[in-house]
């Protein structure tokens, strides 16, 4: 029989914006690249199969999009459609007051639809982060979440071969973002309810929004809504931070890829991944290969050993015993 | 009651990650709009931002009758000092953060401030294993003791925050800085008590203040408010109405009361003038508020220790 670890078709991708000018709102890291440079820049990360390319910023010329593609031989995971230009959308996007904004928002996920096969991908992801608010009174939520929910309506009916995958974020840049996690996702899945509506599980915004992402992940899956992951980690303190897969939630992170690999989870692992004073070569090389080794010490244990130990009320002495005998071996 | 000042960073470009709100700004338009906000009586100005020609910054400052609150020394540049200036391996970046601080005590005494703030943001780390805490802290004292050594008669203060954009500033909550200022030993090292600051790490603001002054280590305050779980500079009292009115209720009784509280709000989708004019109403508010306790009823109450009877009082004077 084959080992389920070799059927798995899990490949590493990595946003484009976090390819070119990196900055906060103290410091900046990076500066601002062509698509060119980009690529050149993904295609030196060991280990990367695929990009997802951000649009508008990156596919205002489609055709040098598909010839870097083909150049670098770098496959496109989705089409990440940016839609919180405060020129536009200070008010709201896809839940705006304003018909103009919500239009906006709608005809440029649809331009995105329309891109994407173009590149090869079926599918477009977005974070919905200019649909949020800072204070109490500030927006009326019945109206909001009504036409946050019409919206995307719109977009998935236009074509139902492409997917649409919502990623949930907490807060930023707003106090609150309307879809902050993992429950409010399905709750809008299941609204809509549409085929090619799911979601972008960012395991990062999973942590700042109090989650276990694998909990978040078999949610998903059991509903058919995970289409995408960002692998990225953080210190679970509200911020952001992007960090290196596993570096702060190691015991979570393998939760996850076990709970993945038992669900059959057949999507990509794009990612974010911040990398400050290091550069994205080095930044993004390393969460790839702290994912790898992760799946690999996962491969070690065993997912199905685990299972079957998880399947005792109680057990956790023993779980942690027998998982941390990966680590040190003995006593 | 306290003067009012705006930080003049929130007067120009406002930005984050993902936005941009408010576009940069001259000096001269910074200080127009200030003047628009009516109750405010001065500037918090930022270094070197604002000192790029200090002829006009004088004449400016003489034109709209403006006090300076503080400098803001800004210990994070982008292009510099880029693993921390204090805390940095490098003796010549150490050096160079002694030295400029010197020189921008030498000008604050020259436009008669007595006070330099600066946020340590970007001395801390990101990861694990990241910094040697324990030189680190060692560098830091060497640093501060230096710069506080050049003239006691300026005061620098360190205004303290748990992260951003490191995921963990050095200096991250009321008790570690008052504590590091103790180690330090130099009388006009102190704290910065930004409100926002201290309700995301989990403070109660006025308890701070007190450990801060029973140190004599409370030296400014900065006013803005968030959710409590990040520093999002909202409107003072726009979530922790409170937690402001037992602050200003303690700095009243620590002596605080005719000094300086600087603005440290986030103009995002609403114009510049209108949220400070909004920051000003707000505070005259919860101030207002704060002086309607009976501050010897509040002794006997404080005394009882009892929320059934104090909860009601501070409810009645709504």
């Amino acid at each position: 029989m084959q080992r389920r670890s070799e059927m798995r078709s899990w490949k590493f991708s990595i946003n484009s914006a976090f390819l070119g000018r990196r900055r906060n709102r103290f410091t900046e890291f990076q500066p601002d690249r062509t698509l060119e440079e980009k690529f050149k820049l993904a295609s030196q990360i060991k280990g990367l199969d695929g990009i997802e390319l951000k649009y508008p910023a990156d596919l205002m010329d489609v055709p040098v999009a598909k010839r870097l593609l083909k150049e670098t031989g770098l496959v496109c995971s989705a089409v990440n459609v940016d839609i919180k230009d405060a020129a536009y959308f200070r008010h709201g996007a896809l839940s705006a007051q304003s018909p103009e904004a919500r239009n906006r928002a709608i005809s440029m996920l649809r331009e995105g639809m329309d891109i994407a096969p173009e590149l090869g991908a079926g599918l477009v992801t977005t974070c919905p982060l200019a649909d949020g608010y800072d204070y109490p009174f500030q927006i009326d939520y019945t109206t909001a979440w009504s036409r946050l929910i019409e919206s995307v309506k719109t977009v998935v009916s236009y074509r139902r071969d492409v997917k649409l995958a919502l990623e949930f974020q907490p807060h930023e840049p707003t106090a609150n973002v309307m879809l902050s996690n993992v429950g409010k996702v399905l709750h809008l899945c299941a609204e809509v309810s549409a085929p090619n509506l799911g979601t972008n599980l960012d395991i990062g915004h999973s942590f700042a929004a109090q989650e276990s992402p694998a909990e978040s992940a078999a949610l998903l899956m059991s509903k058919g809504r995970l289409f995408y992951i960002h692998t990225n980690d953080n210190t679970a303190d509200g911020g952001d931070w992007d960090m290196i897969s596993g570096s702060v939630h190691f015991w979570h992170w393998l939760e996850l890829l076990c709970t993945l690999d038992r669900l059959g989870y057949e999507g990509w692992f794009g990612g974010e991944v911040e990398q400050k004073h290091l550069g994205p070569v080095e930044a993004y090389g390393a969460n790839i290969r702290m994912v790898r080794r992760m799946i690999k010490l996962l491969d070690n244990m065993g997912p199905d050993r685990i299972a079957d130990l998880m399947k005792k009320d109680g057990n956790i002495a023993e779980i942690y015993s027998y998982l941390s005998q990966f680590l040190v071996p003995g006593e | 009651m306290n003067k009012l000042a705006i930080i003049t960073a929130f007067l120009g470009g406002v930005r984050n990650r993902y936005m941009v709100y408010q576009e940069d700004r001259t000096l001269e338009e910074k200080f127009l709009m200030a003047s628009k906000v009516e109750g405010i009586d001065g500037l918090e100005l930022c270094y070197p931002a604002d000192f790029d020609d200090p002829k006009k910054l004088k004449e400016l400052l003489e034109k709209y009758n403006f006090g300076i609150s503080a400098i803001n020394f800004r210990s994070r540049r982008t292009g510099k000092w880029w693993r921390g200036s204090f805390t940095s391996l490098s003796a010549i970046e150490r050096q160079e953060f002694v030295d400029e601080v010197r020189q921008v005590m030498d000008v604050a005494i020259e436009l008669g401030s007595h006070r330099i703030t600066t946020c340590p943001l970007n001395d801390g780390t990101d990861s694990h294993f990241e910094m040697d805490y324990i030189r680190a802290y060692d560098y830091a004292a060497e640093t501060f003791s230096k710069a506080c050594a050049h003239n006691r008669q300026v005061r620098i203060c360190i205004e303290y925050k748990e992260s951003d954009p490191r995921t963990r500033c050095l200096f991250g909550n009321a008790g570690e800085t008052a504590s590091f200022c103790q180690l330090v030993g130099a009388s006009n090292l102190g704290v910065t008590l930004d409100i926002g600051h201290a309700l995301y790490t989990g403070e109660r603001p006025a308890q701070s203040a007190a450990l801060l002054a029973k140190a004599n280590r409370l030296f400014y305050v900065h006013l803005n408010d968030n959710d409590g779980r990040w520093d999002w500079d909202m409107l003072p009292g726009s979530y922790h109405i409170w937690e402001f009115i037992e602050m200003f209720y303690y700095l009243g009784q620590l002596g605080y009361d005719d000094d300086w509280y600087a603005f440290d709000v986030f103009p995002k989708e609403i114009d510049t003038v209108d949220t400070f004019k909004a920051a000003v109403t707000l505070t005259r508010k919860l101030k207002d508020l704060t002086d309607r306790i009976d501050r010897k009823k509040m002794e006997k109450l404080l005394e009882e220790r009892n929320p059934a009877k104090t909860i009601p009082y501070l409810h009645s004077l709504l």
